[in-house]
């Protein structure tokens, strides 16, 4: 029992200090013969003269009392259980706890730490991932590579080229070995903590967060199998994050309510995922039908859909990104996305195939629609979505065959369309 | 008479290197960068096989692609799709474009030219 284990907690955590039962009785105020029988557990205390003996040995009075202790022994147990290799004297955690807390708090902090380093980590993967300066350098690295190897094997087993034409190959080479060191510089420089280029994409709230962490599709809330509350309780949520995390939780669960997911799926297959046949079906707008097929389960059989929406101001109001479509959280996008031309078209959906200078294709729909209802003297409001995807094949072959083809980019950052008439900033990785 | 092959990429480097290795074969060489002008280009030189990248400026490769597999004129041609895109999407995007093959960056001089033989051969 824990609760037997009091007394050895005191004792030990006394024992750390050199401490004798006499001077922690008499900071305590009690005999000496009574401390010995409360460290050796037949004497149980609370109250007061626990609250004077934690005070005396520096530890919070839960460290030493049962119930609060159980959340380093539960930290201990995550500890070992992570380790499974290690084979850990599980059955004797809290014993362990009890007799050397100092190093059982230190293994339970560490343990948070590698948790917390855990999380960080997957962040930053991820936003590797979406990152689109780093897929364009890479882009541009392959490129030099394919240059380089092509023509030095050109060199290698040809030793009959014309003076004239191995120098030309020469001069190529060498010109394509700095454009490589050039473009390995520049991803080293944005790697580089303090770089001005990168865009961190740490900033997600914690609705945006428990998506990503689940995909963008919260199977327990649809399935009813976590309620509401359940889920705002596991986030740990400040109070100003709490309402705004609830508000956007209370938009999920209306939409799996409307679409519920397994007559949603049946429907889409028929319609081939197509959005507009989708909202004619189900007799409601294109923007739920839009929502809904940006928050599917993720499986092969089904497209992988990412969506934006943004205010009239270009503002991003929502996201969600996938690899091969990263989109900036506070504007800053390709002016040529089809979703900004929605805007001055309002519930005129407007397709189109998107084609990144990277070879990425996407097909999309976008939609605009007024947020309330128009008042004299002052301007509609008026957001729009638009829906991506990379697996057009699986839609209906006309929505990709007989679309307009726009040549668009993610930022003019990392786009490579020099002569764009769009353009409002250099590109980062340009020739030097 | 000289069979002919269209290059359509925009790195002049790996143009060049192209050239050199197919003129090397008795092949005739064209190439072109600008995406946009591709369809006119392969109408107009009317080679007999064409090898295309898919990062092109204005266009993309697949778009290329397709258009070519809808014109009636050029829709045969064998095309050799050679990308730094081999990812399996990308691979399946293209086959069901109607790629005739599929070889990624950076390739091998020597696997490039058997399958280039091949695919005029046939």
């Amino acid at each position: 029992m824990v609760g037997a284990l009091l007394g050895t907690r005191i004792r030990e955590n006394r024992k750390a200090l050199k401490l004798t039962q006499k001077d922690l009785a008499k900071i305590a105020g009690i005999s000496a013969s009574y401390l010995n029988l409360i460290e050796h557990n037949r004497r149980g205390i609370a109250g007061k003269t626990l609250n004077t003996i934690a005070r005396a040995l520096s530890v919070e009075p839960s460290e030493l009392s049962d119930g609060m202790n159980q959340s380093l022994i539960d930290r201990l147990k995550s500890a070992a259980i992570r380790n499974k290799q290690i084979n850990t004297e599980s059955n004797r955690i809290e014993e362990f706890a009890a007799r050397f807390p100092g190093f059982a708090r230190l293994i339970a902090r560490q343990s948070d730490q590698i948790d917390i380093r855990d999380e960080e980590f997957t962040i930053l993967s991820d936003q590797l991932k979406h990152d689109p300066y780093f897929a364009e350098a890479m882009h541009l690295l392959l490129s030099n590579i394919t240059t380089i190897r092509s023509t030095a094997d050109i060199l290698a087993g040809n030793s009959n080229i014309p003076t004239k034409t191995s120098k030309r190959f020469i001069d190529n080479l060498a010109e394509e070995a700095l454009k490589l060191s050039n473009t390995a510089e520049d991803i080293f420089d944005y790697f580089e903590p303090t770089s001005e280029k990168q865009v961190t994409n740490l900033d997600l709230s914690p609705f945006e967060l428990l998506l990503e962490k689940n995909s963008y599709y919260l199977k327990d809330l649809e399935n009813s199998k976590q309620t509401l509350n359940e889920v705002l309780s596991s986030l740990n949520l400040s109070d100003e994050d709490y309402l705004k995390t609830k508000n956007s939780l209370n938009a999920y669960i209306e939409m799996a309510k409307n679409l519920p997911i397994n007559l949603f799926l049946d429907v889409a297959v028929k319609h081939n995922y197509d959005a507009i046949a989708l909202a004619k079906h189900f007799n409601t707008d294109i923007l739920s039908i839009c929502f809904r097929l940006a928050h599917l389960p993720k499986r092969s059989d089904i497209p992988e859909f990412g969506i934006i929406q943004c205010d009239a101001s270009g503002s991003v109001l929502y996201r969600k990104q996938l690899n091969s479509f990263s989109l900036p959280r506070y504007g800053g996008a390709c002016p040529l996305w089809p979703v900004y031309r929605s805007l001055s078209q309002p519930l005129q959906p407007i397709r189109a195939m998107l084609d990144m200078p990277m070879g990425d294709r996407f097909h999309t729909i976008s939609f605009a629609y007024p947020t309330e209802a128009a008042q004299i003297g002052m301007p509609a409001l008026t957001e729009a979505v638009m829906l991506f995807t990379p697996d057009y094949l699986m839609l209906p072959k006309i929505s990709h065959t007989q679309t307009p083809q726009l040549a668009v980019g993610l930022q003019c950052t990392v786009c490579s369309r020099l002569e764009c008439s769009a353009r409002r900033a250099t590109y980062l990785l340009e020739d030097k | 008479m000289k069979k002919s092959v269209v290059i359509i990429e925009d790195e002049p480097f790996i143009i060049e290197a192209l050239t050199f290795l197919l003129e090397n074969e008795g092949l005739d060489v064209r190439s072109i960068s600008d995406g946009a002008k591709a369809i006119d280009f392969i109408v107009k030189s009317k080679p007999n096989l064409v090898i295309l990248d898919i990062m092109l400026p204005n266009v993309s490769g697949m778009k290329i692609l397709e258009d070519i597999r809808k014109m009636n004129e050029i829709s045969h041609l064998p095309v050799l799709m050679l990308t730094a895109k081999g990812q399996k999407k990308d691979r399946r995007a293209a086959e069901e474009a109607g790629v005739s093959k599929f070889m990624t960056k950076p390739f091998d001089n020597q696997e490039l030219i058997e399958h280039v033989k091949l695919m005029i051969k046939s």
